[in-house]
């Protein structure tokens, strides 16, 4: 092994991988070798704003995301955390949509180096939509839930006041504001859905009146047997969220009326 | 779990026949986002199937957009991408193939890319069928078993 050799191949992969092609005065494309999950490289710009340089994506990574997550969701939650302690992290800046990074005294190797870092690490927020789901379905659900019920007829975490003062059979949520309110219930895990089992039951030894509603994330990878009694108990369920909005709204909006 | 689907299924959905609706000129406007325009059109296949079309563009570079066709499993979240048709944005690499383009590309489910854990769609091909927003997706619809209405409300492919 010969490390001058190594290093010198280090350099030259990673030069000339590295690109400035002209696209119009004061505008060229950046091409850099490193890439989005799906093959596609990442969107760079060095362009001339009011005499002074910046690196533009001209709001590719955002768009991007999208392909596989609300918009929204990009603003709430672990996602928008990640988002911000990012651009802080990198110096980088969000203009209503388009992450930029402005060139001081000339430092453009240093700035497309943190401009690039900043890039992957909102990129990475893909993987927490494909692989980490589990941890982000409640933000989605209680997001979902803000948009479609109105704050006053809505209440998060709700328990029986009389018959449950120590909140022992929680319900995600609760919709309000009919002679039978809706008790929703979101199920990412077969623990969750026995719970939920065991609370509507309840509820229905109580004698309390309600219509029951379950918004499953995965309703595949609930177990059979686990389904099985729940589906016995629960008057209307989804299998999945982002599948169903239009339909879970629809339900939910003819339930409210 | 991730849904896979062999080439031949990938074929079956693309050939599909997906009646549009007459008034999917109108559904398919897009909405400002943040830094970008967006829509999003369910579309029920002759056999059943469900399908989205998810199109965006950039609202600072109108060369940067996509126009995607999705497939979406039977009791599933998972959104399946199919096919993408992409503006002239940015490099395209193909890991199998070693290969790197920069231009106009059309993304397509693939086996092969699922087998090795990458997204369906990762496989891509340039293209000089279209080079506005507008024509890649009448390409799109072209290449993709779509009918269209009769007699479409609005006029097709203008201020979309």
């Amino acid at each position: 092994m010969n490390v001058d050799t190594i290093e010198r191949d280090f350099r030259e992969k990673v030069s000339e991988k590295l690109k400035l092609e002209s696209e119009g005065i004061n505008r060229y494309r950046v091409f850099t070798p490193f890439l989005f999950e799906d093959g596609d490289h990442l969107s760079v710009i060095l362009k001339k704003e009011d005499g002074y340089w910046v690196l533009t994506d001209e709001g590719h990574t955002y768009m991007h995301l999208t392909y596989d997550l609300d918009e929204k969701a990009l603003q709430q939650g672990t996602r928008q955390k990640i988002i911000s302690n990012t651009l802080s992290m990198f110096s980088v800046q969000d203009r209503g949509g388009e992450i930029l990074i402005p060139i001081q005294n000339e430092q453009y190797g240093n700035a497309l180096y943190s401009y690039i870092q900043a890039l992957l690490k909102i990129t990475d927020i893909s993987y927490l939509s494909r692989e980490r789901v589990r941890s982000t379905f409640m933000e989605d659900f209680r997001a979902f839930m803000e948009e479609t019920v109105p704050a006053n007829r809505r209440d998060f975490d709700w328990h029986h006041q009389l018959h449950d003062p120590e909140g022992k059979y929680p319900v995600d949520c609760r919709i309000n504001g009919m002679s039978r309110p809706v008790l929703v219930q979101a199920l990412p895990n077969d623990d969750k859905t026995r719970d939920a089992t065991i609370t509507f039951l309840q509820y229905e030894k109580w004698g309390v009146p309600f219509r029951s509603l379950a918004i499953f994330e995965d309703q595949e990878e609930i177990s059979r047997k686990v389904l099985a009694r729940f589906s016995d108990i629960c008057e209307k369920q989804f299998s999945s969220l982002g599948a169903n909005k239009d339909r879970i709204k629809r339900f939910i909006q003819e339930s409210m009326a | 779990m991730a849904l896979t689907l062999s080439d031949n299924d990938i074929n079956l959905l693309i050939d599909e026949n997906k009646p549009l609706p007459a008034d999917f000129m109108t559904k398919i406007q897009t909405r400002p986002k943040k830094g970008h325009k967006e829509s999003e059109l369910d579309v029920n296949g002759a056999n059943g199937s469900e399908f989205r079309l998810i199109m965006r563009q950039s609202l600072f570079n109108p060369l940067d957009f996509s126009v995607i066709l999705a497939y979406r499993p039977p009791k599933s979240s998972q959104l399946f991408r199919i096919r993408r048709y992409n503006g002239k944005s940015h490099e395209h690499t193909n890991f199998i193939e070693m290969e790197t383009f920069y231009g106009y590309h059309i993304h397509m489910a693939t086996e092969r890319y699922q087998e090795i854990g990458a997204r369906e769609d990762t496989y891509a091909q340039p293209t000089d069928r279209f080079a506005d927003y507008q024509q890649a997706i009448k390409c799109m619809l072209d290449d993709c078993g779509f009918e269209l209405p009769i007699n479409p409300q609005g006029s097709l492919f203008e201020d979309i």
